[in-house]
């Protein structure tokens, strides 16, 4: 058998691992383990016509090349965030663009078929988010053989407990919110630490709960920017070193749309451009009269290499991928279950979205996690 | 003997080094007895102190941020601040005092030394911008935490085949850009001294490109400026002190480079971390001797001096011809780390 592995979407700590894996359980067994690069645009973009274009848009991974690759950070195969059944016209290759009409955008799945026909790719292997598996899944109602692996900082994939890359994204996390005590205990400030996290709060509310911070703002659950002021003030009053912390996530909003008050407009942009940290910081300061440090983590929680945990999920991941596979078993998204290894119909990455638990561990009254009864909980708490 | 101890300006790593070498060295050597004033200048305006002794400054050394707490009051800009720190001084009965700062914290010592007011001053600040000494306390912290950035940032920047713009601090000069850019093997760095333009730094990145390779990492300075009439980037806004409020310029300038370019362009402000957390071992040393030098002058009446490191000595220069002067990057280094830019 010939196996296709991908890497899709945002890159994070612990996908060369699982490549590597993958690509060694699998060659253990006598099969071949192909790279493409870029994931999904390694496919779309290849055009059968051209006799290089196979090796430009893919590599033969084999226990040597992928030796040493588990060592750092991001995707050797690289990645990006085409959806082949949703092609806009800037992202199609130019010889799809025949019978073109408007600008809407276009399903080249047949073209993909036709490639991995031409590849002799027999089974894939795509680790991804949402939207990368979202395709995967539309080739396995092609009948196209798929076992998918969850990726994503934001632990966001429905159907599993954990996403590769979430406990590498909380542990950066953590280390930076102790790091920026000094300066925000020295000069006695409040602090707002905007954390990615678009649709789904855990990676806001997991830090702040470990790192003890004073309050979480989660994308979940919209805040009030005049509560939280009073809050954090009442938090810097309280702590013998006189300052107050707050996670915020990259997709946290006001309550009811609330926009920030006054037309002083900040003549360097930070406001628009930084996004809802940069305003919250901006209306704390307003409201409360109190200097503020505003930190975005960023890139840097998902850069470099993966800490011991994604290490581990990622690499029994690929194993448990390759060997469904190999069995021949099919349509299935490797996952984490109550702490427990299992393997799950592809189609659960349609049918719901992940969200924190609010009821269960969110306090949305005191904007801060709300952890009790952990007896009997699974390791992530949900 | 009774000295005044202050922290003045942007916290940075080491400050709790000087702090505890001044004390340990001043009481054991000299027996001076030593008072801490709480938040800078502030503390001294309106004599806010806390005890500073051997027990006070023990367990500290490795601490970031500092134990005295800082601010960015200027005393000379308080009206009567001249007379009311006078008047705190007499009141403890202090001989003088100790001011660890920057730029704006000892620009307003040497002003009060100029008037006769008895003052030691050590430089401190990430940027290590202040004239008069190699090096300031923090620099090399600030560099190690941004180099760590940059070598973390490779990953992303490399599987999405993008341009990273990373920003570091610089108000005036570009240390921190030019020494992190360097460590971390920077395809381009932006610094206040060396004007940039954004159409060469886009052909450049656009020959790399199709050239070698697939992403770039460009440091850039938060006061890197461009050659004048190049590109158009918005002013940045003055705080209270009617300084600029720099941080930001590469929000700014990433589209203008993926618009030159078409490359994915994303930007990494690295922002307060660069002075949070432990000093490195540098730090920690540099702190210590100039602690310990700080607390010789004092006790030898070197008043309107700072010390300051030359070649590999400590030694004590005029207050005054510090601050009148700012370290910034030589254009022979900046020359020496664009051999490695591409």
């Amino acid at each position: 058998m010939r196996i296709g592995i991908l890497t899709g979407g945002g890159d994070v700590p612990g996908l060369n691992a699982c490549i590597k894996a993958a690509t060694n359980r699998a060659v253990q067994e006598g099969h071949e383990v192909v790279g493409i690069r870029r994931g999904w645009a390694g496919l779309l973009e290849l055009d059968p016509g051209d006799p290089e274009a196979a090796g430009r848009h893919t590599v033969r991974l084999d226990p040597d090349t992928v030796r040493t690759i588990d060592r750092t950070g991001g995707t050797v195969l690289h990645t990006s965030r085409t959806n082949p059944a949703r092609v806009r016209p800037d992202d199609e290759p130019d010889f799809l663009k025949g019978g073109r009409k408007g600008d809407e955008a276009r399903d080249h799945t047949p073209h993909v078929l036709r490639v991995l026909d031409q590849l002799g790719i027999d089974a894939l292997i795509p680790i991804g988010g949402d939207d990368t598996l979202s395709f995967a899944l539309r080739l396995h109602e092609e009948d196209v053989p798929v076992v998918a692996v969850p990726k994503t900082m934001d632990n966001d994939v429905h159907g599993t407990d954990y996403c590769i890359g979430f406990s590498t994204a909380v542990t950066r996390t953590v280390i930076f919110i102790h790091q920026l005590r000094t300066s925000a205990g020295s000069h006695e400030r409040l602090a707002v630490v905007e954390v990615f996290g678009r649709y789904s709060g855990e990676t806001s509310l997991v830090s702040a709960y470990l790192s003890g911070m004073d309050r979480a703002i989660i994308s979940e659950v919209p805040f009030d920017v005049e509560k939280l002021a009073q809050l954090l003030v009442d938090d810097k009053r309280k702590n013998p070193s006189r300052y107050a912390m707050t996670t915020i996530s990259e997709g946290a909003t006001f309550v009811g749309g609330q926009m920030m008050m006054g037309g002083t407009a900040d003549a360097y942009g930070h406001r628009k451009l930084g996004g809802i940290g940069a305003m919250t910081g901006e209306a704390l300061k307003e409201i409360a009269g109190e200097g503020i440090i505003y930190q975005q983590v960023g890139y840097l929680m998902r850069s470099g290499q993966p800490d011991a945990l994604d290490l581990m999920v990622a690499t029994n991941y690929a194993v448990m991928a390759a060997d469904l596979l190999l069995e021949g078993t099919q349509g299935r998204l490797v996952a984490l279950r109550n702490g427990t290894y299992v393997n799950v119909p592809i189609e659960v990455v349609r049918q719901g979205v992940k969200r924190v638990d609010v009821d269960a561990l969110y306090d949305a009254d005191e904007y801060r996690p709300k952890i009790r009864h952990v007896d009997g909980k699974p390791m992530f708490l949900y | 003997m009774r000295l005044g101890v202050l922290t003045g300006g942007g916290d940075c790593p080491g400050l709790n080094a000087v702090i505890r070498a001044v004390v340990r060295r001043g009481v054991l050597a000299h027996g001076i007895e030593f008072v801490g004033f709480q938040d800078g200048w502030l503390g001294v305006l309106q004599d806010a102190t806390q005890p500073l002794g051997i027990a006070e400054t023990t367990g500290i050394l490795h601490r970031g941020g500092t134990i005295l707490g800082s601010s960015g009051t200027n005393a000379l800009r308080v009206e009567g601040g001249r007379a009311s720190v006078a008047a705190t001084l007499e009141r403890h009965g202090l001989a003088g005092l100790v001011v660890i700062g920057g730029e704006g914290t000892l620009k307003c010592a040497a002003e009060l030394a100029d008037d006769g007011l008895r003052i030691v001053g050590v430089p401190k600040t990430i940027d290590n911008d202040l004239g008069g000494t190699d090096v300031t306390v923090g620099f090399h912290t600030a560099v190690q935490v941004a180099t760590d950035a940059i070598d973390r940032l490779h990953s992303t920047a490399e599987s999405h085949d993008r341009v990273m713009l990373v920003e570091v601090m610089g108000r005036h000069a570009g240390w921190i850009a030019v020494y992190a850019g360097m460590a971390g093997g920077a395809d381009a760095i932006l610094i206040p001294e060396h004007p940039f333009d954004v159409d060469e730094i886009s052909r450049h990145l656009r020959h790399r490109h199709l050239s070698r390779s697939s992403f770039s990492i460009v440091v850039v300075a938060e006061g890197a400026l461009p050659v004048d009439g190049t590109v158009e980037l918005p002013a940045a806004p003055l705080d209270e002190n009617g300084f600029p409020r720099l941080g930001g310029l590469a929000i700014h300038l990433a589209p203008e480079i993926e618009a030159r370019t078409g490359f994915q362009t994303r930007v990494t402000i690295l922002g307060h971390v660069q002075r949070g957390g432990s000093p490195v071992a540098f730090d920690r040393v540099l702190g210590t001797r100039f602690g310990v030098a700080a607390a010789d002058l004092a006790a030898a009446g070197g008043w309107g001096r700072m010390v300051a490191r030359k070649a590999q000595d400590v030694r004590d220069v005029p207050l005054a011809a510090a601050v009148a002067e700012r370290n910034l990057v030589p254009v022979d280094l900046y020359r020496e780390a664009e051999v490695f830019f591409g």
